[in-house]
């Protein structure tokens, strides 16, 4: 019985032409935005080879200078682009790609696509993620606000009720046909993405374990859309007329996609407020010149430092010390200022993290939101990964200083601040390889999201089930 | 095979239906008479379990509706004043999908010979229902007892809005039905039709059966007076 139910809502969605309309056009929306992003992201993967192996050339090519000169000539590096970016871009759009290494500085990521960007950003990216987000909950509310109210405004549910159908296999048959309809109509896009995929190349940004994430993705976006289609089906045999089912169910879309998350971003910034950049920029130098404490100026720290090297060697001038201190102190400076910028984004990014976390968890109030940091964390996008890079880039950076410092305290003359490196030392600082987190850092990321998902599904059968007791026709 | 045993049912206190004892046998039509709001379509709501009885109980073939909803409505099938059907599908279609809901998978050609059965050809049982006129979502609705094989039919107003040739084609129908051991319980404004076909004539007057006669006990009396001397007009 169940399965005639669900054939005969299977057919009946195809005939109606409303709904051919509108899944022909989100498909058409839904494939472009996957072909796009494809084309994107083969794009930027290209220009950042390009610009990897011109910077390195400048690098090399720097010609003659004084070590701790070339610390602050500088390097760039460039961060790749996740292949799952296809799918959802997350906040790649929002927190650059590029890092200037320097010495004596950590800097952020630079280089924002969304600075580049037409006033139409405001209207929000056009991805496979965003279909799939905002208009298949639309699609499923057109296909299923009048399911069960229709049919008690047009008696046939009375019909069907009468025959001895028991309403719970009624609505679990309407939930498998529309739930194959749309199905259906997403088995193409499926074949989309999976060609957009396999077409890009290169391991560097995650591709390795691309399919398991994808295939993570699938399932949130089933649960998601699982929850929707249910929801809907509750809210139909609830409602009195199918005009007021429509007008719940278009609430329920419009605060889940349009309020929610501005809303949760404000509770989230409300909760854990973050500093201004102009703020934290002065608090870190603050905390450079004042040490962390505040207390402790780092001139008599390096004083002190001076006199702990003088007595370890047993010296009374640092220009008889057998290496350049200027090299030594350019190494402690660094590993001070580390000290600071290790607490300071720690701390900013440890609550960048929390109010990701509090925004996920909003997500038991409307599901975009739980669904929106399954999908980053598993494309690679979000915030965790974008931390990984910069951490990785840090790290980059400070290995590269500790090179040249290293040069400079033991090849250039004792109480030299000058002194000229080469091609050589250039060699010595190998190339920025970065290898994305593993598969299990965005399953983990992604599993808040996911449970919160699977809470949602469960409650939208729980509702339909509970919907389903009270069917009565008119 | 459909009875009800002191059935009442009450609506802010007030009785829609009060014990309402009925008994109708397999082959048997029973006619309800009664003004609107005497409780005839709330009846047969108690009778297909979409009510719950305040009082007393009723069965079909002895499945308690009450308690075996279910099964007391596997027995039945219900035609409404309009027999509602899906528009974006054929009446062959919506034959299949019902008869199935019922219990009853049958394939196309037994589905179009159902149909045709009750005077519904093949040319328009094929076309879709959204061009049907009532008369023949009608035989899709007896087409629909057939295939279920009913033991008993409730009908709510068959025939109002009919013309009087689909009124008489569809009384032939359940005639037939009648003969081949369906019980039925017609509600019915239609004197004339309720005359013709019933072997008995109940009149429901606030909810109270206050008359109960066999066709031929009516066979030389005029039904319209007898009507309206129970409504105590």
């Amino acid at each position: 019985m169940i399965l005639s139910i669900a054939r005969k809502e299977f057919r009946d969605a195809w005939r109606d032409g409303r709904f051919r309309w509108a899944a022909g056009i989100i498909l058409v929306l839904l494939g472009v935005a996957i072909l796009m992003a494809r084309q994107q992201v083969e794009l930027s993967r290209v220009e950042r080879a390009a610009a990897t192996g011109m910077e390195r050339d400048n690098w090399l090519n720097q010609g003659q200078k004084n070590s701790h000169s070339a610390g602050h000539y500088g390097i760039y590096v460039f961060k790749p682009v996740a292949p799952l970016a296809v799918f959802d871009r997350g906040l790649q759009p929002f927190v650059g790609n590029t890092v200037f290494l320097e010495a004596h500085r950590q800097n952020q990521a630079a280089f924002l696509p969304a600075q580049d960007a037409t006033a139409m950003r405001r209207f929000g990216d056009l991805t496979a993620a965003a279909c799939l987000q905002l208009l298949a909950p639309l699609l499923i509310i057109l296909l299923t606000f009048g399911t069960l109210a229709g049919e008690r405004e047009r008696g046939t549910l009375r019909q069907v009720l009468s025959l001895g159908v028991h309403p719970r296999s009624l609505v679990i048959g309407k939930a498998l046909g529309l739930g194959g309809a749309l199905g259906t109509l997403l088995l193409p896009i499926a074949g989309v993405g999976i060609y957009a995929l396999s077409r890009i190349p290169g391991v560097d940004a995650g591709g390795d374990d691309s399919w398991l994430r994808l295939s993570l993705m699938a399932c949130a976006y089933l649960l998601y859309l699982g929850a929707i289609l249910s929801i809907c089906l509750a809210v139909s045999a609830l409602a009195p007329t199918s005009r007021s089912s429509l007008a719940i169910l278009l609430i329920f879309w419009a605060g889940n996609t349009i309020l929610a998350p501005r809303l949760a971003s404000d509770l989230s910034q409300w909760m854990l407020p973050t500093p201004k950049l102009a703020d934290f920029d002065a608090k870190v130098q603050k905390a450079i010149q004042q040490g962390l404490d505040g207390h402790n100026p780092r001139n008599e720290r390096l004083q002190e430092f001076r006199r702990k090297t003088l007595e370890k060697y047993g010296k009374k001038n640092v220009n008889e010390l057998p290496f350049n201190f200027q090299g030594l102190v350019m190494l402690e400076a660094e590993r001070m200022a580390n000290e600071v910028y290790d607490h300071h984004f720690g701390e900013l990014w440890g609550r960048l993290e929390a109010q990701d976390r509090v925004v996920t968890w909003t997500g038991l109030a409307a599901p975009l939101l739980s669904l929106r940091s399954a999908s980053t964390a598993l494309a690679g996008t979000d915030f965790t990964h974008h931390r990984h890079f910069s951490v990785a880039a840090e790290r980059h950076r400070r290995e590269f200083v500790k090179v040249l410092n290293e040069d400079m305290m033991n090849n250039t003359k004792p109480g030299a601040h000058g002194g000229v490196a080469g091609r050589e030392l250039w060699e010595k600082l190998k190339p920025f390889r970065y290898r994305p987190p593993a598969f299990a850092h965005a399953v983990s990321g992604a599993t808040p999201g996911r449970a919160v998902l699977c809470l949602w599904a469960v409650a939208g059968w729980v509702a339909l089930f509970f919907a389903a007791g009270r069917l009565k026709p008119n | 095979m459909l009875e009800t045993k002191k059935l009442t049912k009450r609506f802010n206190g007030e009785a829609a239906v009060h014990k309402l004892s009925l008994k109708i046998e397999a082959g048997e039509i029973f006619a309800l008479l009664g003004p609107n709001g005497s409780g005839k379509t709330t009846t047969i709501n108690l009778l297909l379990g979409f009510l719950s009885p305040d009082e007393g109980e009723a069965r079909v073939d002895g499945a308690n509706v009450a308690a075996d909803t279910i099964s007391a409505r596997r027995k039945l099938a219900y035609i409404p004043e309009q027999v509602m059907l899906y528009p974006r599908f054929s009446g062959v279609e919506n034959l299949d999908y019902f008869s199935s809901l019922g219990g009853r998978r049958r394939n196309r050609t037994e589905l179009l010979e159902l149909l045709a059965r009750a005077g519904l050809p093949e040319e328009p049982a094929l076309r879709r229902v959204s061009t049907y006129s009532k008369g023949m979502r009608q035989k899709v609705g007896i087409a629909l007892a057939l295939a279920t094989e009913a033991k008993a039919l409730l009908l709510d107003e068959p025939t109002s809005g009919l013309d009087p040739a689909a009124s008489h084609e569809f009384s032939q129908l359940l005639r037939k039905l009648a003969g081949d051991g369906v019980a039925v319980l017609m509600a019915t404004h239609d004197l004339f039709r309720a005359r013709e076909d019933a072997n008995r004539i109940g009149i429901l007057r606030a909810g109270q059966l206050s008359g109960n006669y066999t066709a031929k006990e009516l066979k030389d009396v005029d039904l319209e007076q007898l009507y309206l001397r129970h409504l105590g007009k």
